[in-house]
């Protein structure tokens, strides 16, 4: 290629173009970045390694995108790998036609043999992502996406033009493609911000400020004794936004990957995490310039939420999808619209601190009391101790009978009422502070925790930090079986028989990140273990989370998607490690199972493993 | 317009209901309580009125022991304006009249335009009390209003009538209605609510000031039923099983 | 006399609470009058003609030719007080509460409502039917309501009685209501927790085809139709037919369950029905263990058969 010559016209006429590009994308990532800056609450630099470190994994490497679509996902990294290479063409690219090409010839023509293999990636990818949308057209993408279309035909278009451009061309042909190239990089410039496109710029970011926590929700502190001021206050932030949020927002790639994996929607129920906690806030933050938008959530596909976060699991762009928490809270706190259904449970909370409004637990009563000198509290939750389904009153005896085994000591607390999960999930923040404040005194001399109760787990253990400082460690009863396995406290043999799988508990497996130890304790009672479809952390939530097991209008069948799967895998046992889940189970699989088959066991980990002690 | 609505605190539900030594009642102390759930329906009732008609004022009445202001006070966190205890000491009173003779002492001189009540309530369910005190005070009555339509000086309530008939009855204000549950969903106090009602005025009528000396009724004896559950066992073909269930249909149950 | 019973018009014939009224009335013994009020007054009447009381006081006024709380509330309180009788009797049903206060109120006489019992004392629930309470009264007359049931229109001894027509002073200033022509709705999503008797699905009507000769059967009684989880799960019918936990709470005076198993998620949205009819196959079901009356059968068959004989 010949060094080409632009005339002063050119540049100028160049010069212009490249200004009005910049500047227009400039100002419309400011604004955006300006609104994220009202939002509540900072940004986190904290772990700044593990951060930097998960923003190489999910964003050079492509991890979550691979992995949750395959094919789709290496295509578009082979869109996004050309995009890195294409940098310094770039650069190159412009420079020319500013003043001279920074790279020289034999470092251009090298570096070309790197290249026009990506471009021809990049056209490969970019095609099949196009025949998969407007072709297929998979529910998840929702409607027609002009600007996918147009990005679409400039990537292919600036790829053709670039190999083109590397061929031996007269000038005056050389030069035509160069400004074509030109002006689609700057049209794409324009573009980019005001798009989903704009993930290019956020996504790196926003992976990178992603909370190591799920859930991430904001603590909400009610002093009813306090000033009014400060409550009002604190009920007017209840529509804003945080910082991390508001650019969750704008990071948004619209690939309806939240709502291919939501249960809720899944169970043909309205839900649609894309659309209802993430898109439809997108228009009220821009004109509105301000945070102030949660209001702005579809109440009644906020109620059908199981607070699993399926969504945020598998969001590639590092978003925190489910709001229900934020949607719940307004209309409970603020509005005081509560279903029907939930205000028993609430006052049954208020009034006898259980979700049943019992007076007394003979169950909790068959356990020894706690004392200083035991190793841990065994904590019970409403589930066991109120019999939601008496069968899992066995599970817990197990569960002892094992400790018994080991020589571990413990203790029930005579105090316990229900650890909130309910309120604090259902909006009921009210409820949730007197309930956490009675259990915070109850627990104040207690060092260990064991609890069978994924839910009482999650917020004993992490939720009430967020209020104050807990001086007391929680496990999940997995853990400490997996450990006694392992420690070789207790002695199991591969005595189970039939096909066995395991469903992963939702609070479990990504709240809690407990995913090996209900494996260990499994596999050393069945020789015949095989994994479900969507496990582990990936787990399809049984349709009781978000306080969802006191559901009464069930209108979907939410709670009936993941009792199929257990059918189709072919199992003859699924154990699980949550109450609510064993529930669920026992009510799901009778009608899903087809006529002339052995209804499916359903076991806790506590009993496949206690069946099996020697 | 000003609306009374008169809400009773009775055990929960669930609640176990050990009986006091001498049979009389059960022992309130070992109970939880929590407001008469057909109240709640009447205190939204109340509530949805003064939001249509626009201006008016919402006071809960309770008669109890001191613990019946917490039920007054969720009457106030929902929008009630101000609440009135009618204090009771001692045993609660169970004499419909009397209850009726005291409250309609309190309420004489408030002129309401409308007094509210649930359909009856969950302790000893006599389901007069709003009635009673619709004569006593000289007030056109309804009762079993499955929904209510204010108008010019007066009230049109539809009144539900047994196996699916209804029928529009107009009273003439002041009138007192009793509430049939299920009419409208009752709203959940918000925060703000709650906060606010601590400063609503409710105002205590100390016993001497309300208490009358007649009681006509009382409970004697509370006791638990004495109808063992026997089951029967009904085994053999078909014709047989249908032939007995019907006597027991007919001659036992009496629901042919 | 000693007894006045209070009868009720249902469109144009005797409300067959009136006639329970009128047997629990002859147990308790005395002299007994029947009322009957508007326009149907002698209708009713007659239908009374063979049944052993002393007569049956009829009054048709312009004010109360059709039910009011005003008019009826002050005819009764005029009979009362002209007749002295020393215990007043009525049906509990809808239009005595709308109006039996009133009487109470204008002449200070006790109420004592939905009576269960009078073998020994006067007997009402409470606390959610959860107890039963012994009522007593100090007052010279009282007013009784007797719970539908508690006693049975056969149960009325024959004998003949005479009809007598009274006279009733009404000022118009006394009746201040406007009432409309009554009428009947479809009931929508049926209120299962105030029906009377209930119907219930479980399993072991085991395909969806079967699931009509339960409506029939509901039809065939007048009752609700309610089902267990897992046939609403099977989509068989609407969600808010469900009981049990996750469902509705019933406490229905007849709840005849077909083929549910007795699961305690489903039990415990329905133990406090007063009665328990199950049927099903399998003579060990825990159903069995609440109910009054276990039929071990099954049921494609019973129901049926249950059906043609209800419609004969």
């Amino acid at each position: 290629m010949s060094p080409a010559h632009f005339s002063i016209i050119e540049k100028v006429i160049l010069s212009g173009l490249t200004l009005i590009a910049l500047g227009s994308f400039s100002y419309e990532v400011l604004r955006r970045v300006f609104i994220v800056q009202k939002g509540l609450d900072s940004l986190p630099f904290d772990r700044f390694g593990e951060r930097l470190f998960r923003v190489f994994r999910e964003v050079l490497l492509h991890e979550k995108v691979i992995r949750e679509r395959p094919f789709p996902g290496l295509m578009h990294a082979l869109v996004f790998w050309g995009f890195l290479v294409f940098g310094l063409v770039t650069i190159d690219h412009f420079a020319i036609g500013f003043y001279k090409p920074f790279m020289s010839d034999s470092v251009h023509h090298a570096y070309s043999k790197i290249v026009i293999p990506f471009a021809v990636f990049v056209v490969f990818g970019i095609l099949s992502l196009a025949y998969r949308r407007f072709i297929n057209r998979p529910k998840a993408l929702g409607k027609i996406s002009p600007t996918s279309g147009l990005v679409a035909v400039f990537i292919v278009v600036l790829m053709g033009t670039y190999i083109y451009g590397e061929t031996g061309l007269s000038p005056f042909v050389w030069k035509i493609n160069w400004w074509i190239h030109s002006i689609l990089i700057l049209a794409f410039l324009f573009l980019i911000p005001r798009s989903k496109h704009l993930h290019l710029v956020l996504a790196p970011f926003n992976i990178f400020f992603r909370s190591f926590d799920q859930p991430d929700h904001t603590p909400v502190h009610i002093d009813l004794e306090g000033d009014e001021d400060e409550l009002d206050a604190m009920l007017n932030d209840l529509t804003k936004l945080t910082k991390n949020q508001a650019l969750d927002i704008f990071s948004c790639v619209e690939c309806g990957r939240c709502t291919d994996v939501c249960p809720a929607n899944r169970g043909g129920g309205i839900l649609d995490p894309k659309y209802h906690f993430i898109m439809d806030l997108r228009d009220p933050l821009l004109e509105g310039k301000d945070v102030a938008v949660l209001d702005q959530i579809n109440v009644e596909a906020g109620w059908e939420c199981t607070t699993c976060q399926a969504c945020t699991e598998v969001c590639p762009v590092g978003n925190h999808v489910e709001k229900s928490d934020e949607i719940r809270r307004l209309e409970v706190l603020v509005e005081g619209r509560v279903p029907q259904e939930y205000q028993k449970l609430f006052t049954n909370l208020q009034e006898t601190g259980n979700t049943e409004g019992a007076s007394s637990s003979p169950f909790a009563d068959s356990f020894p009391v706690f004392t200083p000198g035991k190793e841990y509290v065994l904590w019970l939750g409403c589930f066991a101790r109120h019999g939601l389904d008496p069968n899992f009153n066995k599970s817990v005896e197990n569960f002892t009978k094992i400790l018994d085994v080991a020589g571990v000591t413990y203790g029930v607390l005579a105090e316990e009422q229900c650890s909130g999960d309910p309120a604090n999930r259902l909006g009921d923040k009210l409820t949730y502070t007197m309930l956490r404040e009675h259990n915070m005194e109850q627990l104040y001399e207690t060092k260990k925790v064991v609890t069978l109760c994924p839910h009482c787990a999650v917020n004993l253990g992490k939720e009430y930090g967020k209020y104050g400082s807990i001086n007391y460690t929680v496990e999940h009863h997995t853990q400490v079986i997996g450990r006694l396995i392992d420690e070789g406290k207790i002695k199991v043999q591969m005595g189970e028989s039939g096909k066995v799988t395991y469903h992963d508990p939702c609070n479990l497996s990504r709240m809690l990140d407990i995913v090996d130890e209900p494996r260990t304790a499994i596999q050393a009672a069945s020789s015949n273990f095989q994994e479900m479809e969507e496990s582990g952390r990936n787990t399809l939530c049984c349709g009781a989370g978000g306080a969802l097991w006191w559901k009464k209008e069930t209108q979907g069948r939410t709670h009936l998607v993941r009792a199929e799967q257990v059918i189709e895998s072919g199992a003859d046992t699924v154990v699980t490690g949550c109450n609510f889940c064993y529930g669920m189970m026992k009510q799901g699989l009778g009608p899903m199972t087809p006529e002339g088959r052995a209804d499916v066991v359903v076991k806790d980990v506590a009993d496949i493993v206690a069946d099996n002690l020697v | 317009m000003k609306i009374a609505v008169l809400v009773k605190q009775v055990p929960g539900s669930e609640t176990a209901l050990p009986i006091l030594g001498n049979h009389n009642w059960i022992d309130e102390e070992q109970v939880s309580f929590v407001m008469n759930p057909p109240d709640n329906f009447a205190i939204e009732e109340a509530l949805l009125i003064k939001e249509r008609t626009g201006d008016g004022e919402v006071v809960i009445v309770s008669m109890g022991p001191a613990r019946v202001q917490k039920v007054i006070r969720e009457g106030l966190a929902k929008g009630a304006d101000r609440g009135i205890h009618l204090e009771e000491d001692g045993q609660i009173q169970t004499d419909p009249l009397s209850i009726a003779k005291s409250i309609s002492s309190i309420l004489m001189d408030e002129n309401f335009d409308l007094v509210l009540s649930g359909l009856q309530s969950d302790d000893t369910g006599m389901g007069q009390t709003g009635v009673l005190i619709g004569e006593m005070l000289g007030m056109s009555t309804g009762t079993l209003a499955m929904e209510t339509d204010v108008q010019d000086n007066a009230i049109r309530v539809k009144r539900e009538l047994e196996s699916g008939w209804f029928q529009w009855v107009k009273l003439p204000l002041p009138a007192s209605i009793s509430i049939q549950s299920g009419l409208n969903t009752p709203r959940y106090p918000s925060l703000r609510g709650i906060m606010g009602a601590k400063k609503k005025e409710i105002k205590v009528i100390p016993p001497t000031d309300h208490q009358t000396d007649s009681i006509l009724q009382s409970i004697d004896k509370v006791f638990v039923s004495q109808t063992s559950k026997q089951t029967e066992m009904i085994e053999g073909n078909a014709d047989f099983a249908v032939t007995r269930i019907i006597e027991i249909l007919k001659s036992e149950l009496k629901v042919l | 006399m000693d007894i006045l019973v209070v009868l009720e018009d249902n469109r144009g014939s005797l409300h067959r609470m009136g006639k329970e009224a009128i047997a629990g009335a002859q147990k308790m013994g005395g002299s007994i009058s029947a009322l009957a009020i508007g326009v149907n007054a002698d209708a009713m009447a007659g239908e009374l003609s063979d049944v052993d009381i002393t007569e049956v006081i009829t009054i048709n006024h312009d004010f109360v030719s059709s039910y009011n709380a005003d008019g009826y509330s002050d005819v009764v309180s005029q009979v009362i007080k002209s007749e002295s009788p020393k215990t007043i009797v009525a049906g509990h049903s809808y239009q005595t509460r709308d109006f039996m206060p009133r009487v109470s109120a204008k002449l200070d006489i006790p109420f004592i409502p939905d009576i269960i019992s009078m073998d020994d004392g006067i007997v009402k629930q409470v606390l959610n039917a959860k107890l039963n309470a012994l009522v007593t009264t100090s007052a010279d007359q009282v007013i009784l309501s007797f719970q539908s049931a508690t006693f049975s229109e056969e149960a009325m001894v024959t004998g003949s009685c005479l009809t007598r027509s009274i006279e009733v002073n009404l000022d118009s200033s006394i009746v201040r209501s406007e009432a409309e022509e009554p009428f009947q709705e479809d009931a929508g999503d049926v209120d299962l927790e105030s029906a009377e008797l209930i119907v219930s699905i479980g399993r072991g009507i085991e395909k969806e085809e079967n699931i009509q000769i339960a409506f029939d059967l509901a039809k065939a009684l007048g009752a609700e139709v309610s089902a267990s989880r897992p046939v609403v799960d099977s989509g068989w019918v609407e969600p808010f037919r469900q009981i049990g936990s996750s469902g509705q709470n019933v406490s229905p005076k007849l709840y005849f369950s077909l083929g549910i198993s007795g699961a305690i998620q489903h039990v415990v949205g329905m133990k406090g029905s007063k009665n328990i009819i199950a049927i099903n196959k399998d003579p060990d079901a825990p159903i069995f263990e609440i109910a009054d009356y276990a039929v071990v059968g099954d049921v494609l068959e019973i129901v049926p058969k249950l059906i043609e004989a209800l419609n004969n």
